[in-house]
């Protein structure tokens, strides 16, 4: 399963891969997690890989990505090519405009709405990500998350990966 | 011994975080660096864990101080390690040679980025190859390690140590910007399961008077520890057995750089390590090392699903270098391809060792990225179809 992140700097787009992949590690999944960013330190893209897999993964980067998660229309244009044809598109409703077939919700207005603050918009489009296509149980999504964010933030990130989980099983 | 972090268990860890686990797990206590990407985690991840195994981690004023800091660290008992990337491991390279002739046992990190000069900091290259092995001046040999993932950037790196104190020698771990930044779920054994080796002493006053003689025919002396009743010399010139600089004796010179030579070449067998892929019944090889050997397997199964019999050769080491190997290979196959991210260094070890039995063909890239599988698979393709 090739699973590719991409947004601008700022978006938490690397977080939100390193969280999933923690996630597949804690399953005792093969996981290879790679970024892409721009030098600019904020409104550059960025872009994270995660490569899961029962098999080795001589892989590093996403060729063909199973699901695409565009948080930024910036993002979605510098990489939607290499979603396969069959694949998934996950998308922020509100700020991607997309030339194909997808699904998705506003993860940054929802962010806004639950935490009052975008910046947990990473956690939601996760939690609608791990609702839709599985890849890993919640629960080792939550624990990964735990131990990823910084300490203090890990009820407000929880809070908004339930909302994002909650609106991807609708 | 309580390590600071996971031990008998899998975590999900950067390779350069990995090469720092390694390093402790293997017994290094002294670390020497100065900051560049992208092998500033390494000293990071040193700097948090070094303090809590009773051991130490220094910023250098420079690369050059660095490695002349675990240089001393080294005689002074301690395993030590720098690690840095092209432009700081090219001002090692004067006391690297030190370190060969002093045999001092260190172990040089080298997370390879686009060059040459400052080049592309965050991006991965492979173009240091010929640097790790011919960088220093003289006639010189170490050994030069090359991890593919970030679990071989653990076991590579334990493996240096051992290398290092078996051999008298430094060791080069020769990762890459991909390796240093990436993360994978990596096993950490318990520590018990680590196999550590440690350096010969002296075991009677002859011994400690020639730390540069070789009581055992191995070529390895035993190396006295300052601050433990040795009074030993240690230079940078032509020395004798003694240590003591003999510059204008053509027959010491001669003697001692052939031992120092043969002490590595003779144990070939112990310290070259590979892994042969499909290679039973193949009619075309690829020989790659590093990151780029990840997408050649790939690639191998990709053309073997399209009915090409090909298999991969993946170098762990690239320094000593199995010559006689390839030659093997060589009269197995009709062509060997070599990707790597530069515009031809191993490709040219490759073509020495095939010796004209196979044709060689060099895919290079540069400007940081690792060849996909499908570039790989194309290249094939075409040279094939000829």
């Amino acid at each position: 399963m090739q699973v590719r992140f991409a947004g601008i700097g700022g978006q938490g787009v690397v977080l939100a891969g390193i969280i999933l992949g923690e996630a597949a590690a804690i399953e005792g999944l093969n996981v290879t997690q790679t970024q892409d960013y721009s030098s600019a330190s904020r409104g550059g893209h960025s872009i994270a890989d995660v490569i899961v897999s029962r098999e080795p993964i001589y892989d590093l980067i996403v060729t063909e990505a199973d699901v695409l998660v565009a948080l930024h229309q910036l993002g979605y244009d510098t990489v939607k090519d290499s979603l396969r044809k069959d694949g998934t598109l996950i998308v922020d409703t509100d700020l991607v405009k997309p030339d194909r077939e997808y699904t998705g919700a506003p993860f940054t207005r929802l962010a806004e709405e639950s935490t009052g603050t975008s910046l947990t918009v990473n956690m939601v489009a996760l939690g609608y990500l791990i609702a839709k296509m599985g890849i890993v149980k919640r629960e080792s999504a939550v624990e990964a998350i735990r131990r990823r964010v910084p300490k203090g933030t890990e009820e407000i990130n929880i809070r908004a990966f339930n909302v994002g989980f909650e609106e991807g099983s609708g | 011994m309580r390590y600071p972090f996971v031990t008998g268990g899998s975590d999900f860890i950067q390779g350069d975080e990995a090469i720092a686990r390694a390093a402790i797990m293997a017994g290094c206590r002294f670390y020497a660096g100065y900051p560049i990407t992208p092998a500033s985690e390494i000293f990071e991840a040193m700097a948090l864990y070094l303090p809590l195994v009773d051991g130490v981690s220094i910023q250098m004023e420079d690369e050059i101080g660095s490695i002349a800091a675990i240089i001393g660290a080294s005689w002074a008992g301690a395993k030590a390690m720098t690690a840095t990337s092209g432009p700081g491991f090219s001002l090692m390279q004067e006391n690297l040679g030190y370190a060969v002739m002093t045999e001092t046992p260190i172990v040089v990190v080298n997370m390879q980025r686009g060059g040459p000069s400052t080049g592309q900091p965050t991006l991965p290259a492979q173009g240091d190859m010929m640097q790790a092995i011919w960088g220093t001046h003289g006639d010189h040999m170490l050994i030069v390690l090359v991890p593919s993932t970030v679990q071989e950037a653990f076991d590579f790196t334990v493996r240096a140590f051992n290398l290092a104190e078996k051999y008298r020698t430094p060791v080069v771990v020769l990762g890459d910007a991909e390796i240093a930044h990436m993360r994978e779920r990596v096993n950490i054994p318990k520590p018990e399961e680590i196999k550590v080796v440690n350096r010969k002493l002296p075991r009677t006053p002859e011994e400690e008077r020639m730390p540069f003689g070789d009581p055992d025919g191995d070529g390895v002396p035993p190396m006295p520890i300052f601050g433990r009743g040795y009074r030993t010399y240690v230079t940078g010139l032509t020395h004798d057995e003694s240590g003591h600089p003999k510059t204008v004796d053509r027959e010491i010179h001669e003697r001692l750089i052939k031992r120092i030579f043969r002490k590595i070449l003779d144990n070939k067998a112990d310290i070259i390590s590979y892994h042969e892929y499909e290679l039973e019944d193949a009619e075309v090889a690829i020989v790659a090392t590093g990151i780029v050997s990840r997408s050649a397997m790939r690639a191998v199964k990709m053309l073997r699903e399209r009915g090409v019999k090909v298999g991969l050769l993946k170098l762990d080491t690239i320094w000593p270098f199995d010559f006689d190997m390839i030659k093997k290979l060589a009269e197995r196959v009709h062509r060997i391809y070599v990707p790597e991210m530069n515009l031809g260094q191993l490709y040219h070890l490759v073509k020495e060792g095939a010796e004209g039995l196979a044709e060689v063909t060099l895919i290079d890239k540069i400007g940081g990225e690792v060849h996909t599988p499908g570039e790989i698979v194309k290249r094939i393709e075409r040279g094939e179809r000829r």
